[in-house]
């Protein structure tokens, strides 16, 4: 992964309150150029709020947002240049054309030409449709849409909040490629939010996972599906109950479950040969042993708790 | 500046490429030609104007004989008697027959009445203004742009009265293109008299319209720019349409009924009607046109810098 020194984004102490209500609670995350950056969260943990700080349609309780170095609070024009976004549904004017739509927003930013807007048609691929009206258009097609109307002026920082929504399997193949693709070989940095696992797992390089308005953690996504780190242990054990007395007494911070003769915990990778030889040496026969990864799916449940996720 | 010649470009493509706008357009034309084929089946000929015109002078002297005997007559009243009955005596003195509505500029001078459809219509056009952009969601991709939000509401505000403007001309040109058809253009050189610096004058027709179409727009401004307040404080352009088109229709009657209160004078319907400067009765005693037109100023000050500040202000939740 391409990562020069100077982020793209910088967030520092974000909080947000409405009606007294903290729904966005003290972020802080940076975004480096040439990097797809996911945000995670169940539905209502902030993540379309924290966008909306980002381009200047909310104005922060507390903190920063910087993008190339410049405050989006006191610098709006110059910072906002920088980006190109969809916050929430691709919401775009329907009596219009699609065509007409990219016009407009052309109207507002310096040096897009007619080829340009022509180009982000081809590259979105709606050349065909480009001159109906959109209220006639798909739900996937409004998406391309806005995913145009958001490169019409080639930003360094893309935002897109669940860009995937409404699209068919190949849409989102496309897109997810096309994301890819401008963020390591052009250097945009990309911020893509979903609640959706998979897609980011295939989607983005690092991914920030966010509940109730708290940053909870940033991995990169080889760390967080990491063969080498946590696993799912399963060891199928007799007797089972002095297993899991040994077992609690040796890793008493480790929930240990038991189903029948199987003990499960999780654990890294690396220790299961010391939980193996632990059990040997207490005269634990041993039957077989398990230690799968865990998949992105399971580590956000247990990041989050679980439940809350659609 | 040419950015914002661009913001104002995309808010009339916004305008123009909705049916609604032309749906309106096509009713004030229908307005204008109805008129036209009501006043041509009803006027009725009446070729001795002369006599017409003295009936008309021996009923206004009666009227004001019977206002002098009240205990509290309105000096203004009998001045505007005075000025009705002494144009009329001019019209005789000099053979200057007054102009019917079925008239060329008759006619003209008739239709402007349907400025009021015109308010109407801008009325809606102003209430979406702001609000639509909310209810559609584009709010949201209309402001994280490289521009100001004072500026693209500027542009909102520009492309709202040059869309009045633009009405108010439709229903000109189209008042005088029914009224030559219908009517023939053979009055169109003959003079307006009007009662300035205690003489009768004679001025140019084309003149006392243009002046009567700028009294009508300052009513139509006023509105719009009320419209435009709602639209950008609620966000909402139903209620933005109900309370001004409510307050179009009742704010004069409100203000009639507060005339005692010496207050009621700096009521905004009290103001609108610049024509009563002009050829009518002031709605209090004392007040001026100077007056009116400050007050006017107060309340534009208000309605802008209230607009202004929701705008620019506010979080953008939609
Ligand atoms: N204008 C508002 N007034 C009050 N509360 C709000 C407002 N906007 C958002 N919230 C609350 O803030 C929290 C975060 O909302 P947000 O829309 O940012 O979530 P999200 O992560 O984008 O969720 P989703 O996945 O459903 O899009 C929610 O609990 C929501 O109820
Ligand atoms: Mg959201």
């Amino acid at each position: 992964m391409m990562r020069k020194n100077e982020p793209i984004v910088q967030i520092k102490n974000l909080s947000k309150k409405i009606n007294n209500k903290t729904i966005i609670d003290d972020l802080s995350f940076e975004l480096f150029p040439g990097e797809v950056y996911g945000f995670l969260g169940p539905n209502g943990a902030g993540k379309t709020t924290t966008i909306r700080m980002m381009v200047g349609l909310m104005e922060a309780t507390k903190g920063q947002v910087f993008i190339k170095g410049q405050s989006i609070q006191k610098d709006f024009k110059n910072a906002i240049a920088e980006v190109g976004g969809i916050v929430e549904n691709p919401e775009m004017y329907k009596f219009l054309s699609g065509y007409k739509n990219l016009v407009h927003y052309s109207r507002m930013v310096k040096g897009v030409s007619k080829e340009r807007i022509d180009q982000v048609v081809q590259l979105v691929g709606l050349e065909n449709r480009i001159h109906e009206k959109v209220k006639n258009y798909s739900l996937g097609m409004r998406q391309r849409l806005g995913l145009a109307q958001a490169l019409l002026h080639s930003p360094s920082l893309l935002i897109l909040d669940e860009p995937t929504n409404g699209l068919d399997p190949s849409g989102i193949h496309e897109i997810r490629n096309y994301l890819r693709k401008i963020a390591h070989e052009d250097g945009v940095s990309v911020l893509v939010s979903s609640h959706l696992l998979s897609e980011m797992e295939m989607m983005c390089d690092r991914i920030a996972i966010i509940q109730n308005g708290k940053l909870i953690d940033v991995q990169t996504v080889d760390d967080f599906v990491g063969r080498d780190l946590q696993v799912k242990g399963r060891f199928t054990v007799v007797p089972v109950d002095k297993a899991k007395t040994i077992l609690e007494t040796a890793y008493q911070d480790k929930k240990i479950e038991v189903k029948e003769d199987i003990i499960a915990l999780d654990i890294e990778k690396e220790d299961v040969p010391a939980v193996v030889s632990l059990l040997v040496k207490n005269d634990i026969r041993i039957y077989s042993v398990q230690a799968n990864a865990m998949t992105l799916e399971e580590k956000f449940l247990e990041v989050t708790g679980g439940n809350q996720i659609v | 500046m040419s950015s914002l010649l661009k913001l104002i470009q995309n808010e009339n493509m916004k305008i123009y490429y909705r049916i609604g706008t032309w749906v309106m357009v096509i009713l004030l034309l229908i307005a204008v030609i109805g008129m036209g084929i009501f006043v041509k089946t009803t006027s009725d000929e009446n070729d001795n104007w002369q006599v017409a015109v003295q009936t008309d002078i021996k009923r206004l002297q009666a009227q004001k004989e019977k206002t002098e005997s009240f205990k509290f007559m309105n000096e203004e009243v009998l001045k505007s008697y005075d000025r009705q009955i002494e144009i009329k005596e001019y019209r005789l003195a000099n053979n200057i027959p007054p102009l019917p509505a079925d008239s060329f500029w008759g006619f003209i001078n008739e239709s402007s009445n349907l400025t009021s459809f015109v308010t109407l219509f801008t009325i809606v056009i102003a209430a979406g203004m702001v609000a639509s952009e909310f209810s559609w969601g584009t709010i949201k991709l209309l402001l994280i742009r490289p521009v100001s939000r004072s500026k693209i509401l500027l542009s909102k505000y520009l492309s709202t009265l040059l869309f009045a403007f633009s009405l108010l001309a439709v229903l000109f040109l189209s008042s005088a293109l029914t009224g030559g058809l219908l009517f023939g253009f053979d009055s169109v050189s003959q003079p307006h008299l009007t009662y300035t610096d205690g003489a009768v004058k004679e001025v140019g027709m084309l003149q006392n319209m243009i002046g009567i179409y700028g009294l009508n727009s300052v009513d139509l401004v006023i509105l719009s720019t009320f419209a435009f307040m709602m639209s950008s404080v609620f966000r909402s352009s139903s209620l933005a349409i109900g309370l001004s088109i409510f307050l179009m229709f009742i704010g004069p009657q409100i203000s009639n009924l507060l005339r005692n209160y010496e207050w009621s004078k700096y009521i905004l319907f009290a103001n609108t009607n610049l024509r009563q400067y002009i050829d009518g009765i002031p709605f209090m005693e004392g007040m001026t046109m100077t007056f009116s037109i400050s007050v006017l100023i107060g309340y534009f000050v208000i309605f802008v810098s209230l607009s202004w500040l929701a705008f620019t202000k506010r979080d953008v939740t939609a």
